[in-house]
């Protein structure tokens, strides 16, 4: 009782000061970047292409929803974007979190290899798309030619519209499992190591003070990580380009190559703006799942 | 005494400042000019930077980008009206803007400028057009072509005197009988660079690409003809070849794994010569580009901000970089395809390419530049590698191109840009 | 009965060793040959079968590199980018975590600020170029690493701030409890007392962010032209329509990794002591 007291007390009485944590960034974030979204906001309910006009054509309700969303690409897209996240991030989320376990500890060697394993994430989206297409090229590639050293004959990576899927997947894989690696050991190294030793006086298995215990513990950050890569994975637009352009044909078109290439290559502001609330509102639902499973009081 | 020895001493100062000032109107003035980074028209514009601020005094800066940053800055720049940049590079892809560059007749005529271009490329379509004003000056010309071996030629008994698509394939025939046996492909092209399967469906297509009424369209037996033909040339490629980007092209025809191969000639001629590089030093040439349709044709445009203040120091610029002596330097020394004839007509340099220029001048003399706005470009590139790779069939890839471009409208300058090449269909 | 435990235990440490191995592997082997490319000679890069080692070694691609007085610019611009968006993210995103965390919102409340910052996170930034280039044009930031900063941290500032929310809001309250009780300033509670127990989170989101901030591409190309272009926007440039220049972007992206490599290093120094204060205070 006493105690609530005098934590009530004194969140009264350090208000100002959280509130002056809080603005700085909300400063930056929210005026910065007000302006862009009320704009693309503005453009997605008006016809705007660059081919036909210099200046937006006037508004149009939601035509350009309907257009986009009736749009045999855009649709493409779409399930290509979830095909490829869906598989990237449960591959990212099962190996990041098996290699956080297994590169605990503090010794130099378990430090170096946790240094070593997060290195994919280093390289620029564009250099990483680049290397793997040589590494995935069906004549001069070292995936194949390593596959073929034992005895298997490699696929046509990017020269068909599966493979070329399973390729993007591949990257994606390869580049951000060292993000939730990160985020998953520092997670782990963040639980009281007494509630473990507990754990193990009462005798419990590894595996059960895993589920009852760390899992629990873990499993907020473990969400955030996933929809966070969710998201990101979505977004990523880099790799893409520069592992498959989007091809062979339209095989690897994702939702942001597809908007990528309304906005900013057709210059067609309109539809491009329109497909990012899509987008968005996608995205909006992915968040706000998380948050229902992340505190359940919300 | 003192004060009239300063005053001599400033005297004696101005007077070449002002016999400076009359030789160089433009001196002190900044200009921006950008170019794709590429390691050639980038690097040319580098290599003659100093030579030209010591010659007009006009401060110059280069900004080279990446192909799809220069495009979006481009965009950006103009529909916002910022003009940063005076002097741009671009060719009939960013026609969206056309309406935001400075019509250079006066200056053109002014100064005559523009002698000795190939014809062709002097032309609207090639150079910039709006509104039947000339915006683009012409910088780099380079047609689709075909390569070959001429050992093996020999070897076979073909020749690559070749004028229809029909003739080709008979060539590929026997090439491909003469090297049974070998790994050794009659005909190589970057499938997997999807956005170059259009300039095979141009080499083979005998139709409008704009309809009477101004409109994107295809006329649709012929198109269907052309992709079939298309279709069929897969067969003589090595395996694997629906893969392969221009560079990984490049390599089977330098390896030697390729009798013949359909590329852009500026991309291999440096390397092909090379021995660091290439296995075929000397066995090769350029074969005229097959009919009925013609050669693809890239021609880089400079092009005069409207939003340019100093257009005058801009037009220095252009003068300065474009010119038969430096468009001859530019091929020699970076390998950039000149629009001019004199570099193919100078006794020296034909001699050194006496495997390269008649086949070279013969395709630009053909080439035409096409009228498709990005979106159109990509509708068509996306569907014929869809084709390509087997998901769709003829029918389907002709069906959705035409589909997808009804969407597209196509920008005054295009159109004008297919009528005077003949790209449109006759009223 | 214990000998056949220590003989599973064995076999699990094998069993992990293996996997570890693995998981080196899959991520050296394309790194190395990043690097091989980056010392090939050009005619060895569409060899078929593939070049693994080199008959030649050349440094001519990195000499290239150095050469080139733009690349000291990248180097240093994407420095400074990466060092200011860290700095202003861990210190805004931590500060601002801990302030949302502590103000006891009513949850809906909390939630709502939370979202609104996601969703701007996770906004297409495809669709925002044209205006951010609009709202930095008026703002004077034009071509400035500071450009590219603030529009950096439109992405990072939330990201970290929720991966923080989420680390504070499973703090158990009896850690500030005693300090409070001790009359320590919230100041000070945060310092002395809250600050070193999520070091290990702090430092991993000063990781992530270090890296997207000197990996992106899309704001910086949007913002930069000339002079506060980036190593990403170098790297992007050996990609042009006449193929790919292999060596020197190899190379460029070797310059690239490295002072993320140091960078993280000492980032996991933080990220053990951490730990360690974690076991202690815990």
């Amino acid at each position: 009782m006493g105690e609530d007291h005098v934590m009530t007390w004194h969140s009264r009485h350090d208000l100002p000061w959280l509130l002056a944590f809080v603005l700085p960034a909300f400063v930056i974030v929210v005026a910065v970047q007000f302006y862009p979204l009320a704009y693309s906001a503005l453009l997605s309910v008006q016809e705007w292409s660059l081919t036909e006009s210099q200046e937006p054509q006037g508004f149009v309700g939601l035509d350009n929803f309907r257009a986009e969303l009736g749009d045999s690409t855009f649709q493409r897209s779409v399930r290509n974007s979830i095909v490829i996240t869906g598989g990237a991030v449960i591959l990212e989320m099962l190996l990041g979190v098996c290699l956080a376990y297994l590169t605990m500890g503090s010794s130099w060697r378990m430090r170096a290899v946790r240094t070593l394993l997060i290195l994919p994430m280093v390289i620029a989206p564009v250099a990483a798309g680049t290397l793997w297409r040589i590494l995935l090229n069906s004549r001069a590639g070292l995936v194949n030619h390593l596959l073929s050293a034992i005895g298997v004959q490699g696929p046509e990576w990017l020269a068909s519209s599966d493979w070329a899927l399973v390729s993007v997947i591949l990257l994606d894989t390869w580049q951000w499992t060292p993000f939730v690696l990160l985020v998953a050991g520092a997670a782990i190294a963040s639980i009281p190591t007494d509630l473990l030793e507990v754990a193990a006086i009462d005798g419990a298995s590894r595996w059960r003070t895993f589920l009852h215990v760390e899992l629990p513990l873990l499993l907020p950050l473990l969400l955030l990580t996933l929809v966070f890569r969710m998201l990101e994975s979505l977004l990523s637009l880099d790799s893409i380009y520069s592992l498959t352009f989007g091809g062979p044909g339209f095989s690897t078109y994702t939702l942001t190559f597809y908007i990528y290439t309304q906005g900013l290559r057709n210059f067609n502001f309109g539809a491009a703006a329109a497909s990012s609330w899509i987008f968005m509102a996608f995205a909006s639902l992915s968040i706000w799942l998380a948050f229902r499973f992340q505190r359940r009081d919300w | 005494m003192k004060k009239v020895w300063l005053l001599l001493l400033i005297a004696t100062l101005l007077l070449p400042a002002g016999a400076l000032a009359q030789d160089m109107p433009h001196a002190g003035v900044e200009i921006v000019a950008t170019y794709m980074q590429s390691g050639t028209y980038d690097v040319g514009a580098e290599n003659i930077e100093e030579a030209f601020e010591d010659a007009t005094g006009i401060e110059l800066e280069l900004v080279a980008s990446p192909w799809a940053v220069l495009n979006q800055n481009h965009i950006t720049d103009l529909t916002t009206g910022t003009g940063e940049f005076d002097v741009m590079s671009g060719e009939f892809w960013i026609a969206s803007v056309y309406d935001k560059m400075l019509p250079l007749d006066d200056l053109v005529a002014r100064d005559s400028f523009g002698g000795d271009y190939i014809p062709t490329i002097w032309q609207p379509g090639p150079s910039g057009y709006f509104d039947g004003k000339r915006i683009g000056i012409p910088y780099s010309a380079d047609a689709y072509g075909i390569v070959y071996r001429t050992d093996i030629f020999e070897e076979a008994g073909v020749s690559a005197d070749w004028e229809t698509w029909d003739d080709y394939f008979a060539a590929l025939d026997k090439l491909a009988m003469h090297l049974e046996g070998t790994d050794i492909a009659p005909s190589v092209f970057s499938w997997g660079a999807s956005e170059q399967t259009p300039a095979i469906f141009l080499g083979m297509y005998d139709g409008y690409l704009v309809d009477a009424d101004g409109n994107y369209a295809l006329d649709e037996e012929s198109a269907l003809a052309a992709l079939n033909q298309m279709a069929s040339l897969l067969d003589y490629n090595p395996e694997g070849a629906a893969g392969l980007s221009i560079d990984e092209s490049n390599a089977v025809f330098l390896t030697g794994k390729s009798a013949t191969m359909i590329c852009w000639v500026s991309f291999m001629r440096a390397s092909a010569q090379n021995p660091d590089a290439s296995l075929v030093v000397d066995n090769w040439a350029v074969a005229p580009f097959p009919g009925p349709g013609f050669p693809f044709l890239s021609a880089w445009n400079l092009f005069i901000s409207e939003y340019s203040e100093n257009p005058e120091a801009a037009w220095e610029w252009v003068k300065y970089y474009i010119n038969p002596e430096q468009s001859t330097q530019r091929f020699v020394e970076l390998g950039v395809g000149s629009p001019y004839l004199s570099t193919y007509e100078d006794p020296e340099l034909m001699e050194a390419y006496s495997h390269d220029f008649p086949g070279m001048v013969a395709n630009l003399s053909r080439a035409q530049s096409v009228p498709w706005v990005f979106e159109a470009f990509e509708i068509f590139f996306r569907n014929t590698s869809e084709l390509v790779i087997g998901s769709i069939s003829v029918e389907e890839a002709l069906a959705n191109t035409l589909a997808g471009w009804a969407d597209v409208t196509v920008p005054p300058a295009l159109v004008q840009s297919a009528a005077a090449q003949g790209q449109q269909q006759d009223m | 009965m214990s000998r056949n435990k220590s003989l599973s235990q064995q076999i699990l440490a094998l069993l992990r060793l293996l996997i570890l191995a693995i998981a080196c592997l899959a991520v050296l082997a394309p790194l190395a040959y990043l690097v091989i490319n980056s010392i090939k000679l050009p005619r060895e890069f569409l060899t078929v079968p593939p070049t693994i080692l080199p008959t030649e070694v050349t440094f001519q691609h990195y000499e290239e590199l150095i050469d080139d007085s733009k690349t000291i610019r990248y180097f240093r611009n994407s420095l400074t980018v990466a060092l200011w968006t860290t700095a202003i993210t861990i210190l805004s995103g931590t500060l601002a975590a801990y302030g949302l965390a502590r103000m006891r919102l009513a949850a809906r409340f909390l939630a709502l600020i939370t979202f609104l910052f996601l969703f701007i996170r996770f906004y297409p930034r495809v669709t925002t170029v044209i205006p951010f280039f609009l709202v930095m044009r008026e703002l004077d930031l034009l071509d400035t690493v500071w450009a590219i900063i603030i529009g950096q941290l439109g992405i990072t500032i939330p990201f970290v701030t929720w991966l923080m929310l989420v680390v504070f809001q499973d703090l158990p309250a009896e850690i500030e409890e005693a300090a409070i009780v001790d009359g320590a300033s919230i100041w000070q509670r945060f310092w002395r007392v809250v600050l070193p127990i999520v070091m290990p989170s702090v430092s991993a989101a000063a990781i992530l962010t270090a890296f997207l901030s000197w990996n992106e591409f899309l704001i910086a190309s949007s913002v930069a032209r000339r002079k506060a272009s980036v190593l990403s926007i170098a790297v992007a440039s050996f990609v042009s329509d006449k193929g790919i220049q292999w060596g020197p972007m190899a190379a460029m992206s070797v310059v690239m990794i490295v002072p993320m490599i140091i960078f993280a290093l000492f980032a996991q120094k933080y990220l053990i002591r951490g730990i360690t204060f974690g076991a202690v205070k815990g």
